[in-house]
């Protein structure tokens, strides 16, 4: 464990976040809301505090999957401190802790919120909003390493810590390269999907953090009520769209962009998710046109529709308040929740893939009893799946019940009823935004007391990393080897 | 014809002797002397010791004036080679024998035409296509396809109380109404008959019947026969052949199970294979047969490379009440004492391959070939030459050489499965069952 090349690293990660820091300005000027000197002032302590530790840490070259572990948990964390400041320094968040919570939610494409009225905030603070989605949706240290020349070598530890999936898809042979064919394919998506909603009435404010939102599965709005405020089915559609699109491997996007139709009409996870989505928004049109929720046959298919793929990809923007649904309804898009979008998409969640390979392991159980001295083996599209790995799904599982309960626990345990207490993990666990109850779509996160909120980030950023990297940190055993960072002032 | 045969394994040794038989120039390269010096004192022919791609040994071989080149050795580089030598000299024909599938997979750049082989024989390929065949016919012991597969020849056993037992030939076709057949042979006892009208069919006699594929459902719903696909099962021995049945049976949407004893093999087995369920236990171990289910399987297909394995889980198997089973043994000699023991189908991966080598081979006046198993009789397609001295006569009326029987005529792609009026032309393929030693006199009788 080399703390040298960790302070170096975050170091870097923290000129970068200073950099995007400066881009809500234009928004700040051109709608004159006055709050371009407060990203001035926190990009100017980034990149004082960022070029510090670049400088004074001696990066050594060496850097192995320990460090890569610190690196990503400790540049998440950082990069919400510093992306909170916006925040807290205009006034608008005047609890630095609401503050936090509210750029984790941001960073790890959450969604939820401690806001009563999104629209105090001020047009640039919103697009700050959307912005840490949208840079937290495919990563920022795989964003980082793609745009920096910072890493020569062990990229690839970064790059397995970040991203979602049990199993990662390298589509070039350098890791640098992967995540700018990754990064592009983003870009080109949110290009696509802010020049749509613009054609569907949008101003170019709202389209882009919307666009930046969904591609990240998001959910922040510019809006209190989000998307049901604009009226107007044109960007529902639009929108659940690229949500859909955004809950898929961009791996698989990348290879239908550069013509391989194949890869796509064979991937098994994408016909598990798809399937899962379509039977689910069935189950829900049925129910809310047998409880009569809407008067229409035409609103119970767009509201269950949206509803469904928004929360399962766990974007979480909202058209209803589904906390008025039929129980069934509630039930089925909590349960909906802990699926997620696919392994390598910006969703959170469990990954469809896990679960796809779960249901396969039960079903291998189930044939080994029946046939005593059979051999089975788990495949994903036509390839076995290594036993490691399955026992890794396995070892996840498990560990996601283990912490689901944990903070359902503190949270419930300071006098949160059980429904908004286990919702509220739910939805920050999976990143998704709102849950139920008191945390429901049309309410926010901010009457939870504050070690219910810390435990909420926590559970965000666990969600976002997928459990390992952050418990990794609480094994005692990762720390026994730290080695101290060499200082440049002190070399001799 | 002059043949050259590099190897002389299996299939090598086979081909050998049937070309040597019919009167062919066949000779022989391969080397082991040791091996050699056996097939040499056995059978008629030259025999070189050598590498058959070597360019010396072929020209000793006195290459260039070649027919036919057929390189069957074990090591498919060097079959590989020498093929393309041989094309290299001007052979007419190549054939190689091939075994490692990632050599001829449709999409590589080298196929066999890039290579000029006229035919890429795996033998493993041939045995699981085989196998698959009579698969779907569960009373029938041999398919063999003639005219595109348009007609085919099947070989039924009659069992103790089919209705026809006990009638005379001449009955049955006053039956056959609409349907079109005729019955070529029959093998009673070890024994083949081309029978006459007045011969009576009886059980457990090998009836072998001339028919359209499309009528073929008909006809054995007139025989009292059945030829459904099997619904379940059972295959012993995961190699080559096994997993190709597995993987052909699972599209076909059969309940598979395949047994294998080496649990690594089991581990590829199962990786390669969707619905089949793969067993790892020994094909002799009766209680694991028994509590899977072998009893009440359609098919048992045992293909391990063990003959004793394979004929004892057959008889296991039969003995419980499996409906059928398929044995592969390597040694042909034994498949006529297989039926006596009640083994439906016993196959040589050497002879079906050899056959399949054969049958392109005799590609010429003589179309195709069946070489039955035990019996002494063959198939053979001929054609009516041009002035031929019982042209424009009906059937009825020209002695058609003793032993022999004309299964069916193809006039200009439409099949006519004949009767006493039938008149023959110029042109038809006649689809003749002979026993082999009236061969010679089928074609002379067309010559005259």
């Amino acid at each position: 464990m080399r703390l040298g090349t960790i302070g170096a690293l975050l170091g870097w990660l923290l000129i970068f976040l200073s950099v995007a820091l400066l881009i809500p300005i234009a928004f700040s000027i051109y709608y004159d809301d006055g709050n371009w000197r407060f990203f001035v002032i926190s990009g100017a302590i980034g990149f004082l505090l960022g070029g510090g530790l670049a400088w004074s840490c001696v990066s050594e070259q060496e850097m192995g999957h320990r460090e890569g572990f610190a690196i990503v948990a400790f540049g998440w964390l950082a990069a919400a401190a510093l992306g909170a400041l916006p925040y807290y320094l205009s006034g608008a968040i005047p609890s630095y802790l609401n503050a936090y919570f509210e750029s984790m939610s941001g960073f790890t494409t959450t969604g939820a919120t401690i806001l009563e009225e999104v629209e105090t905030l001020g047009p640039s603070l919103l697009f700050w909003r959307a912005l840490t989605q949208w840079l937290g949706g495919m990563g920022i240290i795989v964003l980082s390493l793609a745009i920096m020349p910072i890493l020569g070598i062990g990229g690839m530890q970064l790059f397995q810590a970040e991203m979602p999936g049990p199993t990662k898809d390298r589509l070039a042979p350098r890791i640098q390269d992967t995540a700018r064919i990754l990064w592009s394919v983003y870009l080109i998506l949110t290009a696509v999907e802010t020049g749509l909603l613009m054609m569907a009435g949008m101003n170019f404010f709202d389209a882009i953090c919307h666009a930046f939102s969904t591609l990240a599965t998001g959910g922040f709005s510019t809006r209190t009520e989000s998307v049901a405020a604009f009226h107007n089915p044109w960007i529902d559609i639009i929108i659940i769209v690229f949500v859909i699109l955004a809950g898929i491997n961009f791996s698989l996007h990348y290879r239908l962009l550069s013509g391989n139709l194949r890869a796509f009409a064979r991937s098994e996870e994408l016909r598990f998710y798809l399937g899962m989505g379509v039977f689910a928004t069935t189950l829900v049109i049925l129910a809310n046109i047998l409880f009569g929720t809407y008067e229409s046959w035409s609103d119970s298919l767009r509201y269950s529709v949206f509803q469904v793929w928004s929360l399962m990809t766990t974007t979480g923007f909202g058209t209803a308040d589904f906390d008025k649904w039929a129980p069934i309804c509630k039930f089925t898009l909590v349960a909906l929740m802990f699926m997620g979008g696919m392994a390598g998409s910006t969703g959170g969640g469990i990954k469809q893939v896990r679960i796809l390979m779960f249901w396969k392991f039960t079903r291998m159980q189930l044939r080994k009893l029946i046939h005593t001295k059979s051999v089975d083996a788990i495949k994903l599209d036509r390839h076995k799946v290594p036993a490691e790995v399955i026992q890794s799904i396995l070892g996840y599982l498990s560990l996601y019940m283990v912490v689901f309960v944990v903070a359902t626990m503190i949270v419930t345990g300071q006098g949160t009823d059980i429904i908004t207490g286990s919702t509220a993990v739910i939805a920050t666990l999976n990143n998704i935004g709102p849950g139920l109850g008191g945390v429901g779509p049309c309410s926010n996160f901010s009457g939870l007391p504050d070690l219910s909120k810390a435990v909420l980030i926590i559970c965000m950023l666990a969600g976002r990393l997928e459990l390992y990297t952050i418990a990794v940190l609480f094994v005692p055993r990762y720390w026994k080897d730290v080695r101290y960072p060499r200082w440049r002032w002190s070399r001799s | 014809m002059r043949v050259i045969v590099v190897g002389v394994g299996e299939v090598g040794r086979h081909i050998c002797q049937q070309l040597s038989a019919e009167g062919h120039d066949v000779i022989l390269i391969d080397r082991n002397a040791d091996r050699l010096k056996r097939v040499e004192r056995d059978l008629n022919m030259l025999c070189i010791e050598g590498n058959g791609a070597s360019a010396e040994i072929l020209e000793q071989a006195n290459i260039s004036k070649a027919d036919l080149f057929i390189a069957v050795t074990d090591i498919d580089e060097v079959n590989l080679i020498a093929c393309i030598m041989a094309k290299e000299y001007g052979v007419l024909r190549r054939v190689a024998r091939v075994r490692n599938e990632e050599y001829f997979s449709g999409a590589s750049p080298l196929n066999e035409h890039q290579l000029g082989i006229d035919l890429l024989i795996n033998p493993d390929q041939v045995m699981a296509e085989e196998i698959l065949r009579i698969s779907k016919m569960s009373e029938a012991f041999e398919v063999v396809d003639f005219a595109h597969g348009e007609v085919i020849l099947v070989g039924y056993q009659v069992k103790e109380g089919n209705p026809i037992c006990n009638i005379t030939l001449a009955d049955l076709k006053d039956l056959r109404g609409l349907y079109d057949f005729v019955i070529v042979a029959i093998v009673r006892e070890g024994q083949t008959i081309v029978p006459r009208g007045s011969d009576i069919i009886q059980a457990e006699d090998r009836i072998y019947l001339v028919v359209r594929r499309t009528d073929m459902a008909a006809v054995e719903d007139l025989f009292n026969l059945w030829s459904t696909a099997p619904k379940r099962a059972f295959i012993i021995g995961g190699g080559q052949v096994g997993f190709r049945v597995a993987k052909a049976m699972e599209k076909q949407k059969v309940d598979v199970a395949l047994v294998e004893a080496d649990s690594m093999r089991c581990e590829y087995l199962a990786e390669h294979l969707n619905s089949a369920v793969v067993l790892n236990f020994d094909g002799l171990d009766a209680r694991d047969l028994l509590s899977e289910g072998v009893d009440t399987t359609d098919l048992v297909v045992a293909v391990t490379n063990e003959d004793t394995t394979n004929i004892l889980s057959s008889l296991l198997a039969k003995y419980h009440g499996a409906k059928k089973c398929i044995t592969r043994i390597s040694r042909p000699d034994f498949i006529p004492l297989l039926g006596k023991l009640g083994i439906d189908v016993a196959l040589s991966p050497r002879l079906v391959a050899a056959n399949m080598i054969l049958r392109f081979v005799r590609r010429g006046a003589i179309i195709s070939v069946a070489t039955l198993l035990g019996s002494e009789a063959e198939v053979v397609e001929l054609v009516v030459p041009e002035r031929w001295s019982h042209a424009d006569k009906p059937l009825g009326s020209i002695g058609f050489p003793e032993d022999t029987n004309l299964g069916a005529v193809v006039r200009q792609g439409k099949v006519i499965i004949p009767s006493g009026d039938t008149v023959l032309e110029t042109g038809d393929r006649l689809i003749i069952f002979s026993m082999k030693k009236a061969i010679p006199m089928v074609e002379q009788f067309l010559a005259s």
